[in-house]
């Protein structure tokens, strides 16, 4: 169609410089009605919504989700309960507060929570902590000094339900019959008994050397041998030593005597769970869940199986406690709501059946008398002697925000691929692992 | 005045610009802001993210160029610039071979090459996530399917750990990798094949081509453009694909199988928005580089 055709028919009249800032504003007025009918519909729906850690048993999810809506239907609240796998937490809260979607509470790890306390995420909870401590005979000390964020955040920021940590587990149907009725006490015993059983395909050693947060275990074996990641100060890294190098000599030696399962080094976070359900791994370091899950689909693997705290080395048991945490955002409108919340989670009922479905250790002292923690079972009195006698996270070191970032980038772990998959030499591996931890140190 | 009025009105239309026209960028107005918000933005966003120090809940603050000073030091971003290079060169050569392979042979006048084309599909159509764990099933050093059929052939008897070994890591990856990305290029292929007139084969049979020079002086030229776009996607599909490694390696063993992807996501997993941000946009310079390289190919073969 020609210009003059346009005239003709009136389209080509040309516009003026008005129509066109009227047409644009009319247009932006239209998008932005659009953004603002939405924003009543979100006010309206008021309700408290959680995001639970979603774990291995189906039984303590649905019992956390169940009993959170009970609460809100017997107090009026309308409640939403969203289970976030636990892998994928950090992904989903950075998200959240990157878009302002936080839920009103959730549940976190540690590192989260010391993180975004950092960054001013969370209401403090300092009144209902003690409330709470009060009524059920305090907390346990390693919990309670490990979850104070007040330096950090003014305040401690979330209430702890449950403790995680590694235990090993091992194949006492095997070990036995070779002469090893104890647990080892050290982790030279540890690789004496593992290379007795050792008969591919069961290997000895089901230890993960992979970039997941199971090879990070490796730190607490480098810490008990008297390695150290950084100085006293959390400043100056210390990775390079003549306790890492013997460390290191502990697990060359293992690796080269075949007691690692093959593939360890890439495994994901359930490589160690598998291969010791498989039949192919007689010593795991696990959190238990390894355990509930043989007692369900492998009734004669768990009864030939036993639970026992971490070997130490010569300077002692590193036996890292994890607390989970419960956190109100700053950002929640039912700041009321969502405390008495978990004021009522943390009552004795439901946490002695929650005990019994999950795989976590008491944070309060009183929670030892539950009938959960009796002895009946095995994995929860493992869990229940690490509530009392496991370290400090990051202890000897000082657990901070470099600490977690070097670990989230499974420093140690990749200097033992070097020895074991590369070849490197140990000074040149330590070499390696102390240039990038003092990097990432340097930007705290 | 009145006169003057009409003497100075047309003066001011730009020429070419008519109420047709300015209604038709009004039509297209809402799909421009959806690709500014949707793709300019967050793009935009990360470039500058990446010059910050922002960690999760922080907006951070400039720090010029030491995100980036910071990775250039750093042995595993070294690692993963070669890592990637190869992963993008050897697979994308793969699927190449593979892709032209079979789409000539399904090309041909065969019985059930329907069935056969779609049956060459299915790697594809398979969910990332399922065909890269289900390779992971197949490398698994005990009990896993190859070294079944490893020792049940006798071949090779005793554990190959496919995706513990440097030696074998990568080219494990670069095999799942190449499997689940070939379709794409056998179609595409394919239907470049199919595209070239018949007449064409014809007068170079006619002129005592054989067939090889059938398919360098025919062939080629015909589905050169296809080859060339298919290239540039395929090879910003495997520089940045990430399940792939994840889900086999982790980057591992040691820092065998590192890609820039899985690199960023270990900057992300440390809540360091800024540094993750970095590394992505680390390759940008690379991916504009083969945008230009192909879209000037493709330019030469129109004119």
């Amino acid at each position: 169609m020609s210009e003059a055709d346009n005239s003709k028919s009136g389209a080509g009249a040309p516009w003026t410089r008005r129509k066109v800032l009227g047409a644009a504003a009319a247009s932006t007025a239209a998008v932005a009605l659009g953004a603002g009918l939405a924003a009543p519909a979100i006010a309206q729906g008021k309700k408290l919504t959680y995001w639970g850690g979603l774990i291995f048993s189906d039984d303590a999810n649905k019992l956390l989700t169940d009993t959170i809506n009970e609460w809100g239907a017997k107090n009026g609240v309308q409640t939403e309960v969203v289970m976030i796998n636990q892998n994928e937490t950090t992904q989903k809260v950075s998200a959240a507060v990157a878009s302002s979607s936080m839920p009103d509470a959730l549940d976190v790890g540690l590192d989260l929570a010391i993180l975004l306390a950092r960054q001013g995420q969370f209401s403090t909870l300092d009144d209902l902590y003690k409330k709470i401590g009060d009524a059920q005979g305090g907390w346990y000390e390693g919990t309670d000094k490990a979850t104070d964020t007040s330096a950090i955040a003014g305040g401690r920021v979330g209430i702890p339900f449950g403790v995680n940590g590694n235990l090993l587990l091992r194949r006492k149907d095997l070990l036995e019959p070779a002469g090893f009725k104890d647990p080892p006490k050290t982790w030279e015993e540890l690789a004496a008994q593992a290379a007795a059983v050792n008969k591919p395909p069961v290997y000895g050693l089901g230890l993960a050397l992979s970039n997941v947060g199971d090879g990070n275990t490796q730190m607490s074996v480098l810490q008990s041998y008297g390695g150290r990641i950084a100085d006293d100060a959390g400043k100056k890294v210390t990775i390079k030593s003549d306790a890492t190098k013997a460390y290191l000599s502990w697990v060359k030696d293992a690796w080269d005597k075949g007691l690692f399962p093959p593939g360890n080094t890439t495994w994901d976070g359930a490589g160690d769970n598998q291969a010791y359900l498989a039949g192919q791994a007689a010593f795991i370091a696990n959190t238990g869940s390894v355990g509930i899950a043989a007692k369900k689909d492998d009734p004669d693997l768990f009864n030939g199986s036993a639970f026992s705290a971490l070997p130490g080395g010569p300077k002692g048991v590193i036996s890292p406690i994890t607390p989970q945490l419960r956190v109100v955002t700053k950002s929640s409108p039912m700041q009321d709501e969502a405390k008495a919340l978990l004021e009522y989670l943390s009552n004795p009922d439901f946490m002695n059946a929650y005990f019994n479905v999950a795989i976590y250790g008491p944070v309060l002292k009183a929670q030892e008398k539950l009938k959960a923690f009796d002895g009946s079972n095995t994995i929860l009195v493992g869990l229940l002697d690490l509530a009392k006698n496991g370290t400090a996270p990051a202890w000897p070191d000082v657990y901070n925000a470099a600490y977690a970032d070097l670990s989230g980038n499974f420093i140690i772990p990749k200097m033992v691929q070097r020895v074991v998959i590369d070849g490197w030499d140990f000074d040149k591996a330590m070499d390696e692992a102390q240039t990038q931890g003092q990097a990432i140190y340097d930007k705290y | 005045m009145a006169d003057a009025t009409f003497e100075t009105a047309p003066a001011r239309r730009a020429p070419g610009v008519t109420r047709l026209t300015i209604f038709a960028y009004l039509l297209v107005a809402p799909v421009l802001i959806l690709i500014v918000a949707l793709i300019g933005y967050p793009f935009v966003f990360a470039i500058w993210i990446s010059f910050t120090d922002q960690v999760v809940g922080n907006a951070g603050k400039w720090i010029g160029l030491a995100n980036f000073a910071y990775l250039s030091k750093n042995a595993t971003f070294t690692a993963s610039i070669w890592n990637t290079i190869v992963m993008v060169v050897v697979s994308d050569g793969l699927k190449l071979l593979i892709g032209l392979g079979l789409a000539l042979l399904v090309n041909q006048a065969l019985p059930g090459r329907g069935i056969f084309r779609s049956f060459l599909m299915l790697p594809w159509a398979m969910p990332g996530f399922v065909a890269f764990l289900t390779w992971r099933v197949l490398y698994q050093p005990i009990g896993g399917g190859i070294n079944l059929i490893l020792t049940a052939t006798g071949l090779h008897s005793g554990v190959i750990d496919w995706l513990g070994q440097r030696s074998t890591a990568m080219p494990a990856v670069i095999v799942a990798t190449v499997w689940r990305g070939f379709p794409f290029w056998f179609v595409s292929i394919l239907a470049a094949l199919q595209a070239v007139p018949k007449e064409l084969y014809e007068a170079a049979r006619v002129d005592g081509a054989n067939g090889w020079q059938q398919f360098w002086t025919v062939t080629v030229p015909g589905i050169r453009q296809v080859v060339i776009v298919t290239v540039l996607l395929s090879s910003i599909w495997t520089a940045n694909g990430f399940e792939n490694v994840w889900l086999l390696t982790q980057g591992g063993p040691s820092d065998a199988t590192i890609v820039f992807p899985v690199l960023a996501y270990f900057g992300m997993q440390t809540q360091r928005l800024g540094e993750a941000a970095a590394v992505s946009v680390y390759t940008l310079p690379v991916l504009i580089i083969l945008v230009l390289i192909a879209t000037s190919l493709m330019l030469r073969d129109e004119e």
